[in-house]
Formats: structure tokens, C-alpha cells, sequence
């Protein structure tokens, strides 16, 4: 276990160190810079602020210069938001995203597992028909299409919940749902198709032969085996999700870091838009590390290596 | 048998040789054999699957009519009447096409018979005076045409579409069942002209992504090892690099002026031909590690070791018996990648890096839907049938990956 | 693995998704404020100095105060809805102007105070426009103090021989905080030693940037005779020494009289700039020339003063984070979260606190539209200050739905190198070619105004220079003239715009118009943030929408753009009879005359058409009638101390 980690852990510092190298070059690559503005700047200003964020030095010296802050989690001060620090903007935005993946994940998992276990169980019914196909409806119907109808249903039509912000639960579950829905509708069928593979095999036959009520069976037996293509999925998507959505935060207003991606890429703030892809690349890492620990705590033939 | 003379090496070549030969020709009919009845079988299974027929038919359908879209008797996706049907709802009224204040059929009459009196005086004319009346035919035929203002230049083909819908319809179209938008345009036709891009960015953009993802995901699975480690952290990394960059980087690569003169203009390549392979460019990576994890657990297989003892290369393994093994899986992947794609390129477009105007996409019409639900007052035709379209389609795609995967079952054969 | 831990997994994970969900619901509810509004986006700073934009603006006039400020005059509105503004004193509470119009002295008021209780004095204004103008600083809006004399040497590092000159030398505690500065050494400046001049590089931008550089491997001889340390500053023997920003490499490259020592700035001495404070309550200010207009300067925000113990003790960009912020506006800031909200509380300093009615006031950042006018109808927003154009129609027959004509012009840039761009008949022929009145009704919608000239109207005292009206007939001959009759001939023209619904509409509608009635063949192009400003810079475009707002309340902020090789021209434009008489203007001491000189220079603008005017802005508001004393006008300032909250209806 201690050497799977370590292994890991190696190879996740070399892939930050990587994602740090190219998406450098890249952001750099790309026309247009921090200091464009609709407004343009006097060459003399703009040679200023250059100097001052050592913007004319040459590029490898940046490069190393860079390297060595981020070594030691300083990305520096955000260009575009100017009173923040690129480690206070992740601070403020990290946590708001978070929670509202976790609901958002909780909210997918519950009534993902339990429609795709249902429907697997019920093979053909109604239940079955109709879990599917609102399952198919949470894939295809795009989010922001989701949201804004459920803003006018659910604001406007039956005054459930406010409109937009965050600081208050109520505010919290319209965009958690919106937000959950692809993701329950995925969890759905991958349960279902896991479960009508496990219900077939020996062990299951096994444990009804036991004597073991159908429920325990279900529960306790069926969903251990049918749960791994889900975990799987969780992981890159946990990381997805957690990192926030660009478009339901601005419908929602919501402070996440969602936005900070996009943001931070237009108006090529480079130490946010670097500050804010090593986040996500670790959150990915660490996932994907949790994902294979949990395969091998589940099931007990599979080994770390 | 021992490494002798020439002669005898010779021999033995021959004899090797020919045995390579028959076992090629073996393993060719046994190949062959197989693939048929593979996809004989699946295709059987599908068709008992009605959800995934319909779905099938569906698509087929959309595809077919997004390709002849031209032929059919719609309204002009661009031209806009800002004073008369600005956001109008769905009505039944009857439409004709106007260039002007004329009908379409007056102004193509008008404007063929100029062009003949110019080509009559080009047959009189001499010299240089000729040239000038040809270069003036050429070009009123491109600026002055009729077609040009009601669907912006469109290319020799879909002219010749339009010509044969205007002799079969005339000035007829169909109302604005669907509403029209905030110029004043028919939903309706906007939304084929739509599904048109829309289609393509999900087939070309997969196709790209199918194109690379096969062969890195195959080409990593086959080699294993150092081979096989590094090129998925390669993949890992280009998960985690933000996308707009990459996109912005290539967008901006590819359409320098020097490079899209030597290298892209000369085969006709444009701006959103360029788009497309960028989508494609940039969705490989789940394919490759999906297509990756197949050939790993394929490779110890006994038809791959039969291959490598006939002498068969590396490439060749991969690419003519192992890859052929995965399409399955990839088929299904590949349903679920299309209607990520055109999703994808919804948010690229409201990002400002997809299509332009007069070209139009279902994930354009969609953010102009959604940008006017209000409750104030919601035009809800705007949003309510780009939406149904699209998912719709998901829709199909959906279900048909579901069948797909079914059909492809190993484990489901000849039930 | 052990047996023991594969049981308790489920058990963890249980425990760490109950903890997790505890975790987020852990965020507080904030108690509800008296007010509050939709700023628009997060401000990008509440720094005045370095600030540029309206949701800035609205942040920092309600933290800071100047001299003077905006003050709505108490008259009814006009027909068109508006009530005009004008400076009033606040931190100053008097000033007198010289009979030359060119010295003011403001007193400022004894009873001004910090949020921290401390005095607001003369030397505060000292040093903070001294910051702002300090080239490290790197202010954008620097400029708003170049009327002050020598401002803009000071600003833009331009020194020559027999200046007194203030030379930095480099032993700034940090060197990523333009203060508290190094020492400081004073003295004329004897000479400039200069290395060869490099080559020009054909590529513009890298020469400018080669120029640069070359400008800092300069050695400046100077005399020095007065040291200052901090506040401490003494007269030391006179000596004559040899300064250089970066000093070449080899010292003996360079025949210098002394050894040449490396510093960071050699700047105009900043006591011959034009403010000083004659004692702790008054402050002179000399200008260049008469500007009728510095009032209203004052008046705006990057002018504002900032507490130098604040930025010195806590540095960019700490001194503005709430806890540490020392400010002398109508309020404080409460907290400040990221993209959501500044929560503002009244400051029980401030000078005229008694008549400020709000308590507690949040600024929202809601970026779209829809959402915001969703919060605005659920009652969230007291104020939201955009709203949908789509529903522009039903919404400006509410009461609460407020409307005014703005000094910012939405217009089209035509690269005048390009051809067939190049000739002015073809621009006049684009321009008439334009229905802008039914732009304005059906696209925007918010009672937007077409646009004929290229300043707004509103401006007292100002008569605008039109350009053609729209009229396909003319524009056809025009084009004819121009040699593409009936449009043969001319190649595709290409627009580009920054993404954005309402430019993508407008683009639409202007390439049918230029189809129908020119038969010129456009190309629409829509361009990421940006590469879209990349383009505009690089002056790679045939034509770019792009708007402008006033800057301060005089035409001259619009004109003063094209002039050869302006900073924002980014046309091409270039006509040494426009540069003439922008000159002429700004040292034009009459009134009037100067606004007849302006008048000449829009009427050549329109003329040549550089840029197509397409129409003026509005500002579109919804307050809710439970607010009061909420005035429109043209800057779209609506100062939020003077706004109440009474009984609706």
C-alpha cells in the first residue's frame, strides 16, 4: 500500500511538473496578454507593469522562476484580479465549488444507484422504462437548458426556491441538481447494466441457495460486484465536478472556480489560469488514486501495483 | 534443420514462405469467417432492438435531410425582416421566398436574363473588351445573384440543389411553423442549415477522435511497458492542460496567413473545416485509453500470437488484428462521443471560438434560446425546438449506443 | 490489505460523505443587507488609482472620497429624463480658481477624517497623486493628471538636461511594491550619455520594445545635492555621480566622469510638479493650461486619495483586503467575497455621516443579464444595473425601469490601410448604407440612439460634426465614385466582433444591410476576448466593432483618440490637420472657441470616417421604488450615500 502511494505520489509530481511545463509555453504561445485592454496602454506603462511582474525577462528565466514559486505553492498575484493573490482566489473559490459538487455528487449517486439498481431488478417494467428514460433525458438535455427552465419553473412558477446566489442551503440545491442530473442519469445506467451482469453469475445463485433474503442479497452481495464500473466513472468526474461549471455558475451566480477556468484563459491572466490547471491536474491525480484504492478495498482478488 | 549452404537456405526460404503464405490464407478465411459472422450476428440482435432500430432510423433520417436540406422548400436560413417578423411565435401562415421587394422566381428570371444579353454581347465582342465581359459575367454571377443574399454564396453544389428545389417548389415555402428569431428569421430553416454544421462537427470531430485515439490507444496497448507508461501520462497531462488554450494555440496556428495559403487553401480546407479536426484534436483521450484497455487484455489472446509466429509486424498486428477486435466497444464509445462533441462545440461557439454568422449550429440556436428565457415574457419557440432537436438526436445516439453494445456482446451470441 | 479496513470502507465512506455534506452546509448565512445591487462583474481592484471600469467606480466612490465629488443638481429632471451633476466640494470644502485659470487651490475640510480617525490632510493628495503618477505604479488612467504641469514628464520618465532630477536607487525593501521606496537622491541633471541607437526593426511592436531598452542602458550625470531617506531628508555635499537603469555589463564601455551606478528610476524631480501642500489644509494644483473641465476630474475616482500609512504598512495587494483597508468615504468595507459580494457599512467617520441613510449595503457580482433581473424580481436586488435587451419592449413600460442617454458610442473601426478601406468614398458609401435607427429599434432595443457623429450629444456647449445619414441611393453612387459600381470589384469585406449576443446581432444585421443595398460580400468573425483585442492592437482587421466611453464629460476625450499614432486610434488614421487641430484645442484658452475647434476636428473625423458611428449607449436601470433619490444621468453615477430606502409607492 505504502509503496502503491509513494509510486504514485512520484508520478504525480512529474505529471504536475509537465502539465506546469506545457501549459506554460502554451499560455504564452497563444496571441493577446495579460495587459491588452480595450484600452491600450502607453508603451512606457506597459513596460512598467512588464518589469514588475518580471514579464521581461526571458522566457527561461521566467520559466525557472515560475517553476520554483509553484514548487512551493506560490503562484503569485493574480493579474486580472488584482487585490488577490492567485492562492486566495483558489481559497475563496475552491470551498463554494466543493460543496456544491458534493451535494451535487450525493444527489447523482443516491438516485443514480438506486434508479439503476431498481430498474436492473425490474427488468422490463415500468420502473425500468421510465428510470431509463428519464435517465437518458438527464444525458442528453444540456445543463444550462436545464437550469434555465428549472429557474423559471421553480422560482417563478411554484416560488420554491430564490433565484440565484449562495450563502444559504435554499440557494443551494437548485444548482446542485442541475448540476447532478448528467452525471445521476450516467450513474443510473452504468448501475443497471453492472447489476444485470452481476445478477447472472454464480455467486449470487450461490447466495440465494444460502437462504439470504432477496434485499441482502441485493445489497449486500449484487451491488459489491456491479459497483465498479461506477467508481471508475467517480473519479474523473468527482474531479469535474468538483471543480465547478462555467455556465450554471453564471446563471446561478455562484462564486465557484468554475468561472476562474474560463475566465482566467480569456483574459489570459496566466498565474490563474496555471494556478487553477494544477489544481484540477492534482484533484484528477488524487481521484484516480482514491478510484484504485477503492477497487482493491472492494474487491478483494485485486492487488494495488 | 541447420543454417547451411546458400542453396539450402534458399529451400528452406521457399518452404518458409510458402507456409507463411497458407497460414495467411488460413487465418484470412478464418478472419473472415468470423467478422461476418460477427457483425451478421450483431446486426440481427439489432434489429430486434426497436428502441435502437428507431433511434437508427432516426438518424439516417437527419443525416438525409441535413444533406439535402437545400432541396427542400424552407425559407432563407439569413435573411431577416426586423420590421415585419421579429420574434414572431409558430404560425401557419404562408411564406414565399422574396429577394426584395420581388419574388424569388422574378428575380432569377431578371438577373438570367442580364446575364444571357452580357454572354450574347461577349459572343460579339473581340479582345480585350471580351476578357472584361467575362471577367464581368463571373463575377455578377458570384456578387449579383439572387441566391447570394438568401443563403450566402452558397458553393457550386448546393446551388445546384437550390436550382432543382426552385423548379420543383417555386417561391413556395413553408411557414415559420417554428417561429422566427430576434432578426426576424425562420427558426425552422435555421434549424436544418443548423443540423448541417451540427452533424458534421459530431461526425468529423469523431471521426478525428476515432482516427487518433485507435491508433495511439492501440500502439500504447500493444507495446506495453515504458512505451505503454509513458504514453498514458502523455494523455494525462493533455487531460489536465485547459483546453481553450489549446484550442486558441491551434486555431491561431493553423489560420496564419502563410500557413493556410501553402498548406490548407490548395485543398480546400477553411476556417471551419479547421474548427472540426480541432474538436477531434481534442477528444481523443478518453477514446485512447478505452481502446488501450481492450488491446491489453486482447493481446495475450491466442489469434495475436498466431499472427506475430507468421512473421507479422508490430503495425501490422495492431492495425489489421487487433484493432478490428475493438471496434465494438469503440462503436459504442463513439455514441456516446458524438453528442459530447456537439455539446462541446455549443460551448466553444458561446466561447467565441466556433462558428461565425451566417453559419449556424443547434448549440448556437440553442444559447440564443436560452439567453431569452425570462419571466417576464419567454419566447419559448426559440428555445423548444432547438432543444427538442438536440435532444432528440442525443437521444437517438443514446439509445443506439445502448443497442450497439448489446448487439456486440460476446457474451449475447447467437441468442 | 487487511480484513479490518476493507470492513470499515464502507463505514468511511459513509463517515467522509456525512462529513463532507456537514462541511457544506457549514457556511454561515449572512444577516440581510439594507440595499443591494448588482455591480456587474467582480472589480478588478479597489484601488483607486489603478481601477478603470463602472463596477470599480461604484465600489470606490462609496470607500473613497476626493476633493470633490458628483453631486446631482436639485432641479427636476429634463425631458429626457435627466439630472445633470456636478462637482461639489467634499474633501475640500472650498476651492478658488486664479484669474489665468490656471492655478487652483482647494482647503480641505478640517472636519475630513480616515476610517481610522486620523486627519485627511494636504500631503495625503500629495503623495497619493504622486503614486499615481509614479511610472512604477503604472497607472492606466495616468493621464488624468497630465493637465497638472510637468505630470506627464514625471509619469512618462522623460528627463533632459538642466532638470532637477529625482534618481531611486535600488534598495527598495521589496521590489515588488512601487512603495515605500528607496532612497531617494536630488539633483540637476548635467548630461546624457547614450549608447549607439539600434537598428529599427521593421516589426513595429519589437521595435518600440528595442527602444525601450535602449532608453535604459542610458547614463545620466547628475549633480546631486539633497538625499532623502524615507521622510528624512537632508542636504549632502554637492557631487557629481552616474546613474543608468540596467549599466552595460563591461563598465568601460560607457565614457562616463564617474563610475556609473545602477538605480531604478531617473524621473523629474516630483516638487516641480504641479500640486503641492502649502500647509496641512491646503492644496495648490498648477496646470498646463486652462481646463474647464479639471473640476470634473477631480471629481473622478482614480483621483481619489489613499492612506499612505495603509499601503505602506501592508503593500499591494494586501493594504485593500477589508481587514487592513483605511478609507475616507461614505462607508467601509464590510468583507469582500470573491465574485460574490462587497458588503459596505457606514462609516461613522466620515465628514458628513449624518446624512448618510444606508447602513449596510451589498454589491453584488451577477455577470448575466437574465440571472440579475431574475434576483431583481424576486426581490434579492434593490437595483440591477442591466437587464435583457430581448424584453426591452415590455420592460420599459414598468415604472421601475429607468433610462438615460450616456456619453459611450458603439461604433465600427475601418482599418484605413487596408483597400479598398482606404478610400474614404468607400467608408462614406459603408456608412450610408447603415439603417442605424433600425438597429437601434429592433436589435438593442433600450432606446439607443443612432449615431451620426462620433461624440454623443449632451455635451453643454458642444456641437457635433455629422456624418452622412443612412440613404442606399447615395451610398450606391458613392461606391460608384468610388470605382465598384453596383459593388463589382470589391473584394469581401470581414467584421469582427468580440463574442457577445448583442455584437453578433448587430454584425448580422449590418452585413445584410451592406449586401441589400451595396452588394458588398461580408464575412462575419467572431473572436475570443482575446484575440479579439490582439486583432484590434495589431490593426490586423478590415472592420472591428468597438465602443468608447467618456472618460470625463468633453469631447475631447472621443477626439483626442485618432490622432496620428494615438494609443487607441488603431485605425490607421493618420491626417496632420486633425493632429493640428486637437492641438490647437487643448492650448486654446476660450471657451467656446475651443469647442468650435473640436467641432472642426469631429466634422474632418466624420469626413474621413475612420470609424462609422453606429449608435449611443443608454444606461439601463431597474431600482425598486422602495429606493429613493435615485437620479439617471449621463455618466450613469448614482452615488450611493445619497440614496434611501422609503415606503414603496
Amino acid at each position: 500500500m505504502a509503496a502503491f502511494l509513494l509510486k504514485r505520489f512520484l508520478w504525480m509530481v512529474l505529471t504536475l511538473w509537465i502539465v506546469f511545463t506545457v501549459t506554460f509555453f502554451l499560455m504564452r504561445a497563444v496571441p493577446g496578454g495579460p495587459f491588452d485592454g480595450e484600452k491600450q496602454l502607453s508603451p512606457a506603462i506597459k513596460r512598467n507593469i512588464e518589469k514588475r511582474y518580471h514579464f521581461d525577462d526571458p522566457l527561461a528565466v521566467q520559466y525557472l522562476d515560475n517553476l520554483r514559486r509553484a514548487a512551493m505553492f506560490d503562484f503569485g498575484p493574480s493579474l486580472k484580479l488584482e487585490d488577490y493573490t492567485v492562492n486566495e482566489v483558489i481559497a475563496e473559490g475552491f470551498p463554494i465549488s466543493a460543496s456544491l459538487g458534493i451535494f451535487a455528487m450525493v444527489f447523482a449517486l443516491t438516485l443514480g444507484t438506486t434508479a439503476g439498481i431498481v430498474s436492473a431488478i425490474k427488468r422490463h417494467s415500468a420502473y425500468d422504462v421510465g428510470f431509463m428514460i428519464l435517465a437518458t433525458v438527464g444525458v442528453a438535455v444540456p445543463n444550462f437548458v436545464l437550469a434555465s427552465l428549472a429557474v423559471v419553473v421553480f422560482v417563478f412558477q411554484v416560488h420554491l426556491f430564490p433565484a440565484a446566489g449562495w450563502g444559504t442551503v435554499r440557494q443551494l440545491i437548485l444548482p446542485a441538481l442541475c448540476l447532478g442530473a448528467p452525471f445521476a442519469g450516467y450513474i443510473a445506467r452504468l448501475t443497471r447494466t453492472g447489476m444485470l451482469e452481476v445478477m447472472g453469475l454464480d455467486y449470487i445463485r450461490t447466495a440465494y441457495a444460502k437462504g439470504l433474503s432477496h434485499r441482502r442479497v441485493v445489497l449486500r452481495h449484487a451491488l459489491k460486484g456491479a459497483i465498479t464500473p461506477v467508481i471508475s466513472y467517480l473519479g474523473p468526474a468527482t474531479a469535474g465536478i468538483l471543480t465547478g461549471s462555467l455556465v450554471l455558475e453564471r446563471i446561478f451566480a455562484i462564486p465557484g472556480m468554475g468561472s476562474h477556468f474560463i475566465e482566467a484563459a480569456t483574459q489570459r491572466d496566466y498565474p490563474l489560469a496555471m494556478g487553477v490547471t494544477l489544481v484540477y491536474t492534482f484533484l484528477l491525480f488524487f481521484m484516480n488514486t482514491l478510484v484504485d484504492v477503492s477497487y482493491a478495498l472492494i474487491d478483494p482478488r485485486i492487488k494495488l501495483g | 534443420m541447420s543454417a547451411g549452404t546458400p542453396s539450402s537456405s534458399n529451400t528452406d526460404h521457399d518452404q518458409a514462405a510458402q507456409q507463411r503464405r497458407r497460414y495467411e490464407e488460413l487465418l484470412r478465411e478464418a478472419e473472415s469467417i468470423k467478422g461476418v459472422s460477427l457483425w451478421q450476428d450483431a446486426w440481427r440482435r439489432l434489429r430486434r432492438n426497436r428502441a435502437a432500430m428507431i433511434s437508427l432510423g432516426f438518424l439516417v433520417l437527419m443525416s438525409v435531410s441535413a444533406v439535402l436540406t437545400p432541396l427542400a422548400p424552407l425559407q432563407s436560413p439569413m435573411a431577416s425582416d426586423l420590421k415585419n417578423r421579429q420574434l414572431k411565435p409558430p404560425t401557419l401562415a404562408a411564406q414565399t421566398l422574396t429577394v426584395g421587394e420581388q419574388s424569388l422566381t422574378d428575380a432569377l428570371q431578371k438577373f438570367r436574363a442580364e446575364i444571357n444579353a452580357l454572354k450574347q454581347e461577349i459572343a460579339s465582342a473581340e479582345g480585350e473588351q471580351k476578357a472584361s465581359l467575362i471577367k464581368e459575367v463571373a463575377e455578377r454571377e458570384r456578387r449579383n445573384h439572387p441566391y447570394a443574399a438568401l443563403w450566402h454564396h452558397p458553393g457550386f453544389i448546393t446551388s445546384r440543389l437550390i436550382d432543382l428545389r426552385m423548379m420543383l417548389f417555386g417561391n413556395y415555402s413553408i411557414p415559420s411553423i417554428c417561429g422566427s428569431d430576434g432578426l426576424g428569421r425562420d427558426v425552422l430553416s435555421r434549424l436544418f442549415w443548423g443540423a448541417r454544421v451540427s452533424l458534421i462537427v459530431g461526425i468529423v470531430g469523431t471521426a478525428v477522435s476515432l482516427l487518433i485515439g485507435v491508433s495511439y490507444g492501440a500502439t500504447a496497448g500493444y507495446c506495453g511497458g515504458w512505451v505503454d507508461n509513458a504514453m498514458m501520462r502523455f494523455v494525462d497531462v493533455l487531460y489536465s492542460v485547459p483546453f481553450i488554450f489549446v484550442v486558441i494555440f491551434l486555431i491561431t496556428i493553423l489560420s496564419q496567413d502563410d500557413i493556410k495559403r501553402e498548406y490548407l487553401e490548395p485543398y480546400g480546407i477553411d476556417q471551419i473545416m479547421i474548427f472540426y479536426v480541432v474538436i477531434g484534436a481534442i477528444y481523443w483521450l478518453t477514446m485512447s485509453r478505452v481502446v488501450r484497455g481492450q488491446v491489453m487484455s486482447l493481446k495475450h489472446e491466442q489469434f495475436v500470437d498466431a499472427a506475430r509466429t507468421t512473421g507479422a509486424g508490430g503495425m501490422r498486428i495492431i492495425f489489421r488484428h487487433l484493432v478490428p477486435n475493438v471496434m465494438g466497444v469503440v462503436i459504442v464509445y463513439l455514441s456516446l462521443t458524438i453528442p459530447a462533441v456537439m455539446l462541446f462545440e455549443a460551448f466553444l461557439s458561446f466561447l467565441g471560438l466556433g462558428v461565425s454568422p451566417p453559419d449556424v449550429s443547434w448549440g448556437l440556436l440553442i444559447n440564443e434560446g436560452v439567453q431569452v428565457i425570462t419571466p417576464i415574457r419567454t419566447f419559448w419557440w426559440l428555445v423548444l425546438f432547438p432543444g427538442l432537436t438536440l435532444t432528440l438526436t442525443l437521444f437517438a445516439l443514446n439509445f443506439l449506443g445502448d443497442g450497439l453494445r448489446d448487439a456486440l456482446d460476446p457474451r449475447m451470441k447467437n441468442r | 490489505m487487511s480484513p479490518t479496513i476493507r470492513k470499515l470502507f464502507p463505514y468511511m465512506v459513509v463517515f467522509v460523505v456525512v462529513g463532507a455534506m456537514g462541511w457544506a452546509l457549514s457556511f454561515g448565512t449572512l444577516p440581510k443587507a439594507d440595499f443591494s445591487f448588482n455591480n456587474g462583474t467582480e472589480p478588478k481592484t479597489i484601488d483607486p488609482a489603478k481601477a478603470t471600469g463602472s463596477p470599480e467606480g461604484r465600489i470606490i466612490n462609496a470607500l473613497f472620497e476626493g476633493l470633490l465629488r458628483d453631486h446631482p443638481l436639485d432641479v427636476p429632471p429634463d425631458a429626457s429624463g435627466l439630472t445633470p451633476m456636478e462637482p461639489r466640494p467634499a474633501m475640500a470644502e472650498s476651492f478658488t480658481l486664479s484669474e489665468d485659470g490656471r492655478t487652483y487651490t482647494f482647503k480641505i475640510r478640517p472636519t475630513a477624517r480616515w476610517s481610522n480617525g486620523e486627519a485627511v490632510t494636504a500631503d495625503d493628495f500629495v503623495w497619493s497623486w504622486r503614486r499615481f503618477l509614479h511610472p512604477a505604479t503604472a497607472c492606466i488612467y495616468a493621464y488624468q493628471l497630465y493637465y497638472l504641469t510637468n505630470a506627464e514628464k514625471y509619469n512618462t520618465s522623460v528627463v533632459e538636461v538642466g532638470d532637477v532630477v529625482e534618481v531611486e536607487l535600488p534598495d527598495r525593501p521589496d521590489e515588488f511594491q512601487p512603495f515605500p521606496r528607496g532612497t531617494l537622491l536630488r539633483g540637476e541633471l548635467r548630461e546624457i550619455i547614450k549608447p549607439p541607437k539600434p537598428e529599427p526593426i521593421k516589426d513595429a511592436k519589437a521595435n518600440a520594445k528595442a527602444l525601450s531598452k535602449w532608453k535604459e542602458t542610458w547614463a545620466y550625470v547628475v549633480a546631486v545635492n539633497q538625499q532623502q531617506r524615507v521622510d528624512e531628508i537632508q542636504d549632502i555635499e554637492p557631487t557629481v555621480r552616474v546613474f543608468c537603469i540596467s549599466p552595460p555589463k563591461e563598465p568601460g564601455k560607457l565614457a562616463a566622469p564617474a563610475k556609473i551606478e545602477p538605480c531604478l528610476h531617473v524621473l523629474i524631480d516630483f516638487d516641480t510638479v504641479g500640486v503641492h501642500a502649502t500647509d496641512k489644509t491646503t492644496l495648490v494644483v498648477q496646470l498646463n493650461n486652462r481646463t474647464p473641465f479639471f473640476t470634473n476630474l477631480v471629481a473622478f475616482y482614480p483621483l481619489h486619495p489613499v492612506n499612505r500609512r495603509c499601503v505602506e504598512k501592508y503593500g499591494t495587494p494586501n493594504w485593500t483586503k477589508a481587514e487592513n483597508l483605511v478609507n475616507n468615504g461614505p462607508f467601509n468595507m464590510q468583507f469582500r467575497r470573491l465574485r460574490d459580494r462587497v458588503r459596505l457599512v457606514k462609516n461613522p467617520e466620515y465628514w458628513n455621516a449624518e446624512n448618510v441613510a444606508l447602513e449596510v449595503i451589498d454589491a453584488l457580482a451577477v455577470p448575466m443579464e437574465s440571472t440579475s433581473l431574475n434576483m431583481y424580481l424576486t426581490g434579492q436586488l434593490d437595483w440591477s444595473t442591466t437587464a435583457p435587451s430581448a424584453i426591452m419592449p415590455e420592460l420599459s413600460q414598468r415604472d421601475d425601469f429607468v433610462r438615460a442617454p450616456m456619453l459611450t458610442t458603439y461604433f465600427y473601426r475601418v482599418n484605413v490601410n487596408r483597400p479598398p478601406l482606404d478610400n474614404p468614398l468607400v467608408r462614406k458609401a459603408l456608412n450610408r448604407a447603415i439603417d442605424k435607427s433600425i438597429i437601434c429599434e429592433k436589435v438593442t432595443k433600450g432606446g439607443q440612439i443612432p449615431a451620426r457623429s462620433f461624440v454623443p450629444p449632451g455635451l453643454a456647449g458642444f456641437k457635433s460634426g455629422l456624418a452622412g445619414d443612412f440613404n442606399p441611393e447615395e451610398a450606391r453612387k458613392l461606391l460608384a465614385e468610388a470605382g465598384y459600381p453596383g459593388g463589382r470589384g470589391l473584394r469581401k469585406i470581414q467584421i469582427v466582433y468580440n463574442t457577445n449576443e448583442g455584437h453578433k446581432m448587430i454584425a448580422e444585421v449590418i452585413a445584410q444591410q451592406w449586401h441589400e443595398h451595396l452588394n458588398v460580400e461580408v464575412e462575419l468573425r467572431n473572436l475570443e476576448w482575446g484575440v479579439f483585442l490582439n486583432t484590434l492592437h495589431q490593426v490586423e482587421y478590415d472592420v472591428a466593432r468597438s465602443a468608447w466611453i467618456a472618460d470625463y464629460p468633453d469631447p475631447n476625450t472621443f477626439l483626442d483618440m485618432f490622432v496620428t499614432d494615438g494609443g487607441n486610434n488603431e485605425t490607421g488614421f493618420a491626417n496632420p490637420k486633425y493632429d493640428q487641430l486637437i492641438a490647437d484645442a487643448a492650448s486654446e484658452p476660450d471657451a467656446k472657441k475651443r469647442m468650435e475647434i473640436l467641432h472642426d476636428a469631429e466634422e474632418l473625423l466624420m469626413d474621413e470616417l475612420p470609424i462609422i458611428p453606429i449608435y449611443f449607449y443608454v444606461s439601463v436601470n431597474m431600482v425598486s421604488p422602495r429606493v429613493k433619490n435615485f437620479t439617471a444621468n449621463l455618466q450613469d453615477v448614482h452615488p450611493l450615500h445619497l440614496l434611501r430606502i422609503g415606503k414603496s409607492k
